[in-house]
């Protein structure tokens, strides 16, 4: 196991999560105000969702950049235990979609 | 389901703000804060206001380990093991939600918000004991350079299967309350694990984020989660935490902890109430 490695997975999901925090942010805070812009209401509901969704893809991302990773290391136990935490999210979203 | 009205949405600001805050202050999630003001201050539905919390975990949890990346406080090898467990907790807890009364999840928030406070007494004036900075790591475990004592850090991690058992628990427990879920892990990593404090809250913290989005996306995917509020909250409390932190080395946590330990009791024995 290479520390060196583990480092660059650790700055490579800091950049991710920076990321979508700052997106998801922007979006959130833009489709706030909308609301209260005359005729901004139907905006002001798109962007404020995907908004909520780039906020809630942000750790499924970070799981997927790990699987990635991980893979590029020959890293099998890592490689399992990512994809398994992948699919659950997968998961628990056809639980939120179809129940 | 509560609408999205201004005043509603100035006041979830405003108490993820304050949630925030406390959070960034304390060193725990603002959902002990948030979820009773929405359900016992303004009366929302309680799987409406943990949807809420949930987003709002979510995004505390992104921005903090995004401060943190780079210093090895994240055990992420640790995280990634542990995630396997309260990602399948979390779902579960999400389907269970949706058939438990709306006073079976406040007796049980009641009950954790008790345990949060006897957690958060038990840790003043606790300090980290310096590990032997060249013992073997084993395959999970981590190393750190520690700011308060000067020195590297070094743990191995033990009893895994304990470790998992607890968060397994804490996932349940993050989608049916709505709250991150650090209070069961952070005390069992720490205690019968062996990782430092400070590595445990960090990677408990980091793990939150998978472990809320799980819960999230089915209160999402229910139509339970009110888009404009959540919005509102979650900037709150983004504003809120980047203030305590900036505000974490004026004030004496010490007394802080004191004072919200009893608050948190308040709110537990409130919630309890409500719930009877």
């Amino acid at each position: 196991m290479s520390e060196a490695r583990d480092e660059q997975l650790e700055l490579m999901i800091g950049r991710v999560l920076k990321t979508g925090v700052f997106a998801s942010g922007i979006c959130l805070v833009i489709g706030l105000a909308l609301l209260y812009v005359p005729g901004g209401a139907r905006a002001a509901g798109i962007l404020i969702n995907v908004g909520l969704i780039i906020l809630m893809t942000t750790p499924a991302t970070r799981v997927v950049v790990s699987v990635y990773e991980y893979m590029r290391e020959r890293d099998w136990l890592f490689v399992v235990l990512t994809t398994i935490v992948l699919v659950s999210l997968l998961g628990s979203l056809l639980v939120g979609l179809l129940t | 389901m509560p609408v999205a009205t201004p005043l509603f949405q100035a006041l979830t600001f405003l108490a993820g703000a304050v949630a925030g805050l406390l959070g960034a202050l304390l060193g725990i999630g603002g959902g002990v804060f948030l979820v009773p003001f929405l359900n016992l201050g303004l009366h929302f539905p309680y799987q409406s206001a943990a949807a809420i919390s949930l987003t709002t975990v979510i995004a505390t949890s992104s921005s903090v380990s995004a401060a943190r990346s780079g210093r090895h406080l994240i055990n992420m090898r640790l995280g990634m093991t542990l995630e396997v467990a309260t990602a399948t907790g979390a779902i579960l807890g999400g389907i269970t939600a949706q058939e438990l009364s709306q006073s079976t999840l406040q007796l049980l928030f009641g009950i954790v918000t008790a345990l949060t406070a006897f957690a958060m007494l038990r840790r003043i004036g606790r300090r980290n004991v310096i590990l032997d900075p060249n013992a073997p790591l084993g395959r999970l475990g981590g190393r750190y350079f520690e700011d308060e004592s000067g020195g590297m850090v070094s743990y191995q991690v033990k009893r895994l299967p304990l470790g998992l058992g607890a968060s397994f628990i804490a996932g349940n427990i993050s989608s049916l309350l709505g709250i991150g879920g650090g209070v069961v892990k952070v005390p069992v990593l720490n205690a019968w694990c062996g990782v430092p404090m400070r590595a445990a809250a960090a990677t408990s913290a980091f793990m939150i984020g998978v472990t809320a989005t799980a819960g999230a996306v089915i209160y999402y995917g229910h139509g339970q989660l009110i888009a404009a509020l959540a919005a509102a909250a979650v900037i709150g409390v983004q504003v809120g935490s980047w203030g305590g932190i900036k505000l974490s080395t004026k004030v004496k946590a010490r007394w802080l902890k004191l004072l919200m330990a009893v608050v948190l009791l308040i709110v537990s024995a409130l919630m309890i109430a409500k719930g009877m």
